[in-house]
Order: structure tokens, then sequence, then C-alpha cells
């Protein structure tokens, strides 16, 4: 079963899907959500705060431990990766026969005009980086089909990975935007509401995880957030920030 | 959508996207690609035929994306040829640092094992290895090599030039949805951010060595 959210549906953690979940009754209220802090959880949410409260503390509980869990997985699949690679490549002896042929690679370069000459190692390293970049890509997406529980991996997976990951940026012209809206993250309830539109407010794919503040989450996020791009404003009217910091 | 799994592969370019000439020239065969695919994949996965297909996409993207830095660079250093070293730099330039170590390992190899066949036979044919091809002679290959050992340093000294801008902000996690619909200055900011991005991280610690360049990664080691 894979969650299909109309407005739109991020590929993103677990936890930030979850914390959406309480956003509808927050977007009838906007403005108070800016303001609104230390409720007794440490959640910023509105509207019928005691038994909002407790009734998302065990579900924000149960997403953040499935999160934490999907993440520290995903990181081991991935250190294993690099070290198969490695020891893939220490025990190459056949420079002759290549997963992929080398006169196609050489044509794909050429295709650019300003490429004039090309050693005869260049398509030799594409053939391996390539089969290195299909393995990964594959990989990531494959993590996607997973969390939704499929078994076939399809094209809104690799959508999913490519939107996930940095160096994917120019990737993001390959995959029409209805294959990332598409996308569902394996929830462990069906019924949660989807994201509303605020989503729609980031003109730009980018995910500059270079600090998160420890403790005092909820001060650190409000002080942070000003600091920021300003193009990153409407951020504040969303809820998600606190818990994405709690989740890290 | 189907979710049809081609097992057999098929023909060389399956596919009726695929089938003319030119359309077959730009991608990768896809058996070829299916069959790497697989290598990633528990024995029980199945890959849906449009899935294949986006990742041979993928593929040419990369060669395109890596072969047009290495070719500026050449443009820039008057050099007519792109060689190993090059493509390598571009990789660490454009955040593909994870696959510059075990690339190294391959070259080096290869030139040990190249070196080897020119020297048992003078006139070695060159098909397959297309020495046609702007083959440079051995000195000045080394030579190259030589000049490619300081590219990553710098290509990491640029990167964290990017990415100081962007160091003194606290940022939250988050996955924001899709950019919008493809321009080219869009498209260059994309770059730049992905790049500066990179650099943000290299600041934090050496390199980033054999670590996962991932979001999850980099959010582990906040």
């Amino acid at each position: 079963m894979e969650p299909s959210p109309q407005p739109m549906g991020v590929a993103a953690g677990g936890s930030q899907v979850y914390p959406a979940s309480a956003y509808p009754p927050a977007a009838t209220v906007a403005p108070a959500s800016v303001v609104s802090a230390g409720l007794q959880s440490g959640q910023p949410f509105p509207a019928n705060p005691g038994h909002m409260s407790a009734q998302h503390q065990i579900v924000y509980q149960q997403a953040q431990q499935f999160h934490q869990q999907l993440q520290q997985q995903q990181q081991q699949q991935l250190q294993q990766f690099w070290v198969e690679r490695m020891t893939e490549i220490e025990a190459t002896t056949d420079f002759k026969n290549h997963n992929l042929p080398l006169a196609r690679i050489k044509k794909i370069m050429k295709a650019d005009e300003d490429v004039r000459m090309i050693s005869a190692e260049a398509p030799v390293v594409f053939a391996k980086a390539c089969e290195i970049f299909i393995l990964e890509l594959t990989l990531r997406s494959w993590m996607h089909t997973e969390e939704n529980k499929r078994r076939t991996l399809q094209k809104n997976d690799i959508a999913a990975a490519i939107t996930r990951t940095d160096i994917y940026d120019f990737l993001v012209d390959i995959v029409p935007r209805d294959e990332m809206k598409e996308d569902g993250i394996g929830l462990p309830r069906a019924g949660l509401p989807p994201m509303g539109a605020p989503a729609d407010a980031y003109p730009y794919y980018y995910m500059p995880q270079q600090q998160v503040p420890g403790s005092g989450m909820v001060y650190g996020a409000q002080q942070g957030h000003p600091v920021t791009y300003l193009w990153q404003e409407p951020q504040q009217q969303q809820e998600q920030a606190p818990e994405e910091q709690q989740s890290a | 959508m189907p979710d049809s799994d081609n097992d057999s592969g098929g023909p060389s370019n399956a596919g009726g996207e695929l089938s003319s000439p030119r359309e077959q020239d730009r991608f990768l065969p896809i058996a070829n690609v299916s069959r790497i695919m697989k290598k990633a994949l528990p024995a029980n996965a199945k890959i849906s035929k449009d899935a294949k297909e986006t990742v041979q996409e993928c593929v040419s993207e990369f060669i395109s994306f890596i072969t047009g830095e290495a070719s500026d660079k050449c443009q820039r250093e008057k050099r007519k040829t792109i060689n190993g070293d090059d493509l390598l730099w571009a990789m660490t330039t454009l955040g593909f640092e994870d696959y510059v170590e075990p690339l190294k390992h391959y070259l080096h190899k290869f030139r040990e094992i190249e070196g080897e066949r020119a020297a048992a036979s003078a006139g070695a044919s060159g098909s397959q290895q297309q020495q046609q091809q702007g083959e440079l002679p051995r000195g000045a290959a080394n030579a190259a090599g030589y000049a490619g050992y300081g590219a990553p340093g710098s290509g990491g000294m640029m990167m964290m030039m990017m990415g100081q801008p962007m160091y003194g902000g606290s940022q939250p996690q988050q996955q924001p949805p899709p950019p919008q619909p493809p321009q080219q200055q869009q498209q260059h900011q994309q770059h730049h951010m992905a790049i500066g991005g990179r650099g943000g991280f290299g600041q934090q610690g050496g390199g980033g060595g054999s670590s996962s360049s991932s979001g999850l990664g980099r959010q582990d080691r906040a």
C-alpha cells in the first residue's frame, strides 16, 4: 500500500511527514503558529494543545524511533556499499572486458561539441565510474522501495533517491515533478493527512546539513531561522523544523 | 503504473523508445544497465521497465555532467585531450568525492597493465583500448598524472570558498519540493548550490574520505 497525498507528497524521511500530519489544524490559525511555543511536550502545536499533545506525542515517538532505525540501517548499507566497491576494484585484473561498452561511452562524451580528444583511459575510467553510479543510485532507490513495502523498483523510487541526495541535483530534470508528487513514505499509519501547500514555497532543492542545534532546540530553531536565507522566511509558519532537529 | 519486469533483458537495445539509431547512441545498452542494477538489489527484487530506462538517462546525464566539467578544465589549461585524471578532478569538483578513491586505484592498475602491454608488444592493437584517439606518450601521461594530484586540493579549496557564505547559517534538515521548471540560470544555480553544500560539508571534516555523501550521512555527522 502506497499513500498518495494529492496536495504535495514530498519525498522525505518519516519524521518530516509525521509532523506535517498536525499541520492542517495549524493552517486554520497560521499567524498563531509563529508565536506558539513552550508546550509541555516542547512541540509548538496550536489547537487543543492538551489533547493533541498527548496523542501526538505517542505517534511522534513511534515515528521518530522508526525513522532513526531506518536511517541507521540505510547508513550502514551505504558504508558497506563503498567497502565492497574498493574490494571489487582491488580484485580487478581484467581490463579488456567491461560491464559497459567503451565505444558507447565515448560517443556520449563526444556529444558535447566542446570535447575534442579523449585519451584511451577516459572511457575505461567512466566504465567503472558509471557502474558505481548505477549501483549507488539503484541502492538508494531500493531504500525507498522498501520503505513503501514493495518489491518492484519503480521510477518514483529513483525520483525519491534523486531528491534526497545532493550529488544527484543535476538529475532533477530527468524525472517529472508528478513522479515526485506520487512519492509516498512508508508511514506506520495510512490515515494521516498529507502535507499542506507551504511545501511549494521552496524555489530550490537544497539540504545544507552543516549544523543542527542540540539542547534548547525549540529556542535554537527560532533563533536560527532569521539568520538563514531570506527566501526561507515562509518556513517559520511550518512546525516541521523543531521535529526535524529532534530527529537528527 | 505497470510493474513489468524484463528478466531476460532482451536485445542489447530493447524498448521502442530506443529504436532509432540516434536514440541508441545517446544511452548505454539497457541490458548492461539492468544487469548492474540487479547487482545492487536482493535476489527477489524486480525492476520496472521505466525504472531501467530512467537509470539509462541518468547515466548519460552523469557522463555529460562530468565530461563537461573536465572539458572546461582542459580548455582553461590549453590542453586538447581529456584524460583519466581530468575526470577524477571533475568528480571531486562536482561532489562525487566518494568515487575518486576507488577510481584512483582502478586507473592506477589500468595504467600498470597498459604499461606492461605496451612494453611487451610495441604495436599493440588498440581497438579495445582506443589508442587511436589521442594516445599520449607515456611521459606526458605521467606528467598529466602528477598535475592531477594537485587538482583535488584546489577543488577542495574552491568548495570551501563556495561553502563559506552558508557556513554561518544554522539549518535544520529540510526536504523541499522539486525545483521550478528547467532553466539555464536555475540549473547553474543548483550546481553551485550543490558545490557550496559540499564545501560546507568539507569544512566540518577532512575531505569526507569514504563516508556517505547523502543528506542522511551528513545529518548523522551533525
